[in-house]
């Protein structure tokens, strides 16, 4: 038996050493990714290793243009969470970059509120990027809009529409628009590099889109998605099926854009100039908004029906939000997700919605009084190593004592079956239970990380939680840039990377593809993997089968995690499959699938 | 020697293949049930999102577990059944699973943040407190959060 326990010890002692962690080793060479997302940008690694990439120490305010932006400024630490001492007084390798430098934001038209666009098939709509004026906690900042407007328009049509968008790009920088989740002509896609040229400051560029699915899509610019959509370049698309039942009947209807922006007592925190900072987990906000505002309000009857259309547009922040009403939530049906409905309604207390997703839901508010729309998640206090809840007040539902009306009570009450829904998806069980066709693991690579950032690191591997829904550790996350870390999609077949996988399919194939989040790479974190152009079911996770499946174009990989998605290919075109936490994406965390 | 190896074997693949991701959970057993052994699984519940999730943010598993060796449970007293339990870290708040047989069994949900996972014998299937003696017990992945109170690195020193 003793020889038994030093076997056990050997083999044990040998496994957690061929999987430490956290064991920090310079990428692999190889070539350096193109980086379609981010024109203008060099590889990070690529740069990391032909200059070095040397943290710097906190220095007088950097001058850039007219305008003179601190660096060195503390980036909020969360309460309870001291700074780790050797990270003091460094600063990310990147020069800092906010919107409107030189600007006087007075002078900036003030942001509107969204406002509806209604188009016919054949309608031409001006889209412009533009700088405005925004207030957040008191304070006026030079921000990025549409059309003046954040969210932008919330552009309607129906569905098997197509209009012509004449896209004007007057911000800073270069720019695109991505029409997220519609599966449209690959030329207008908006990936520069890919399927377009990115459209230069003072530049044009007209796109044509059609909408072949009802639902709740957004558009986005796909260049530096860590500055201009974190800065306001967002705006949802809804998609309207010509069956006037194909929603229940509900008593009014709401978008829901959520966003979080990061500032720090009267500045916004800067952002990497040549490359995104926040590169580890991305740059989660500390302002929670809603639809362009810190605190939303609805008032509505007692009983009303509301249908809710959610989109999650933060560059990192996963949500799980509801409506509380004292002890109790509303209940909450869930309807519809990226590109359909699901084939059967269910009841739920809260929605889960990570970046890029969408979700159709419906609440019912039967109590008078006042429903709180919360984020509630569980935080970790990585000093102390203990969970701690947070909840985070998005706004206000007050809920009067006149009875709604129409009652839609029963209509609330039922489930409904989406016969269409399962009969489609239907066409494409034989494919759920084959071998996967390609197979990825997510993991990522560091180079030259401040040493007290790796020396965390390698120490603190004990547990990673499936999804980390804040940022515990702000001040190693802001001095990482995509010069020291490379997220990276690894095909298991080839141990190619990123752009050099670059898959072929045959239109009309089916392609199931089984994606591994790795917990043992040196920062495991969840990721929304996102297929442009295409849709897809997931149709198990960790083994197990979806019950209740709905098309979708962004799917949420959990750590230590595997998901299997099936995608229906049908669409040609080079399309972008890619991590939507901006950072992720601008870290290199992206590949090209094209459908022949 | 051939027995001890054959142990010996089993028993590291069992903690190595207990030691797969942030989902697993090893069993260890105890001196009431020496030949018992044991892993459970964490399986996110059935959800319509990308994460099962409590509305304040708690993690939700259906527990499965995957025993063998434990004895019949009258062996051990006047106990009719093994029964799993989900118990904070402090023991103070204890949640009945479902029952546990040798093979694999899903057992109930944990919504806990940190997590011991317990197993008893019992009298009943069903009983409403936690009473025999324990054959198996684990401590969820997130039980292994450090604290780093008194770590070098918070105090400004290199470990």
């Amino acid at each position: 038996m003793r020889r038994a326990n030093a076997v056990i010890g050997i083999v044990l002692a040998c496994a957690a050493a061929s999987s430490l962690p956290g064991q920090q080793k310079p990428p692999p060479k190889k070539k350096p990714d193109s980086m379609p997302g981010m024109p203008g940008m060099s590889s990070g690694q690529d740069s990391a290793r032909k200059k070095g990439t040397t943290m710097r120490r906190a220095r007088p305010p950097m001058k850039m243009g007219d305008s003179a932006m601190d660096m060195s400024m503390p980036v909020p630490m969360p309460k309870g969470m001291p700074m780790i001492p050797g990270l003091a007084g460094l600063t990310p390798p990147v020069a800092s970059f906010l919107p409107g430098t030189g600007v006087d934001p007075k002078k900036l038209q003030v942001a509107k509120p969204t406002r509806v666009m209604k188009l016919a098939d054949g309608d031409t709509l001006d889209l412009t990027a533009m700088l405005v004026r925004r207030t957040i906690r008191g304070r006026s900042f030079a921000m990025y809009g549409f059309n003046g407007q954040v969210p932008g328009p919330l552009i309607r049509v129906a569905q098997n529409a197509t209009i012509t968008v004449r896209f004007h790009n007057r911000i800073d920088l270069s720019s695109t628009v991505h029409w997220h989740g519609v599966r449209l002509d690959n030329a207008f896609d908006g990936v520069p590099g890919l399927t377009q040229d990115s459209v230069p400051a003072g530049g044009d560029f007209v796109y044509r889109v059609h909408f072949p699915d009802a639902g709740l899509y957004w558009y986005h610019p796909h260049v530096r998605e860590d500055i201009e959509q974190a800065m306001g370049l967002f705006g949802n698309l809804r998609v309207d099926s010509p069956d006037p039942g194909y929603y229940s009947p509900v008593n009014r209807e709401q978008s829901l854009v959520l966003d979080d922006v990061l500032v720090n007592g009267d500045t916004l925190i800067p952002f990497g100039k040549e490359a995104p900072d926040f590169a580890l987990m991305g740059r989660a906000g500390n302002v929670v908004m809603v639809n362009g505002e810190s605190r939303y309000a609805l008032r509505v009857k007692k009983g009303e029906v509301v249908r809710f259309f959610v989109t999650n547009v933060s560059s990192s922040r996963t949500y799980n939000v509801s409506f509380a009403n004292g002890a109790s939530r509303a209940a909450i049906k869930v309807v519809a997700s990226d590109v359909s409905k699901f084939e059967q309604e269910e009841m739920v207390q809260s929605v889960v919605i990570a970046p890029a997703e969408r979700y159709i839901v419906e609440a019912r508010f039967d109590r008078p009084g006042r429903y709180v729309f919360v984020n509630a998640i569980q935080a970790i206090n990585h000093y102390i190593g203990e969970f701690e809840p947070r909840i985070d007040t998005l706004g206000a539902i007050d809920v009067g004592a006149g009875p709604a009306a129409p009652d839609y009570r029963t209509q609330f009450a039922t489930l409904r079956s989406n016969d269409a829904v399962k009969a489609d998806v239907a066409r494409y069980r034989q494919y759920f239970d084959t071998p996967p066709d390609k197979t990825l693991t997510l993991t990522v690579a560091t180079n030259s990380l401040p040493l007290a950032t790796v020396q965390f690191m390698n120490v603190d591997t004990a547990y990673f939680a499936p999804v980390e829904w804040v940022d515990g550790m702000p001040d190693m996350n802001w001095l990482s840039t995509s010069k020291q870390v490379r997220w990276i999609l690894r095909d298991a077949a080839t141990g190619k990377e990123n752009m050099d996988i670059a898959w072929h399919v045959p239109r009309g194939s089916v392609v199931k593809l089984r994606i591994f989040n790795d917990p043992k790479s040196f920062h495991p974190m969840q990721h929304p993997i996102h297929l442009h152009g295409q849709r897809m079911l997931v149709v198990a996770r960790d083994g197990v089968a979806t019950k209740n499946l709905v098309w979708k174009d962004t799917a949420l990989i959990p750590v230590g995690s595997t998901v299997d998605l099936l995608i229906d290919a049908s669409n040609p075109g080079a399309w972008m499959l890619h991590c939507h936490i901006a950072e992720h994406l601008g870290s290199g965390m992206m590949t090209v699938m094209t459908v022949d | 020697m051939i027995r001890t190896a054959t142990l010996a074997t089993v028993l590291v693949a069992a903690l190595v293949a207990a030691g797969r991701g942030p989902f697993d959970i090893a069993l260890l057993n105890t001196p009431k049930a020496p030949s018992a052994q044991g892993r459970a699984r964490l399986v996110f519940a059935p959800s319509p999102f990308g994460i099962a999730v409590t509305p304040d943010g708690r993690a939700s598993y259906d527990v499965e577990i995957t025993a063998s060796g434990l004895p019949d449970p009258s062996s051990l007293g006047a106990y009719s059944a093994y029964v799993a339990w989900v118990a904070s870290a402090d023991l103070h708040e204890w949640h009945r699973l479902g029952v546990v047989t040798n093979g694999t069994t899903t057992v109930g949900r944990a919504e806990l943040n940190k997590f011991l996972l317990v197993i008893t014998a019992e009298s009943s299937a069903t009983p409403a407190l936690h009473t025999g003696p324990t054959v198996l017990h684990g401590t969820s992945p997130s039980g292994w959060l450090q604290s780093f109170l008194s770590h070098p690195l918070f105090r400004g020193i290199p470990p």
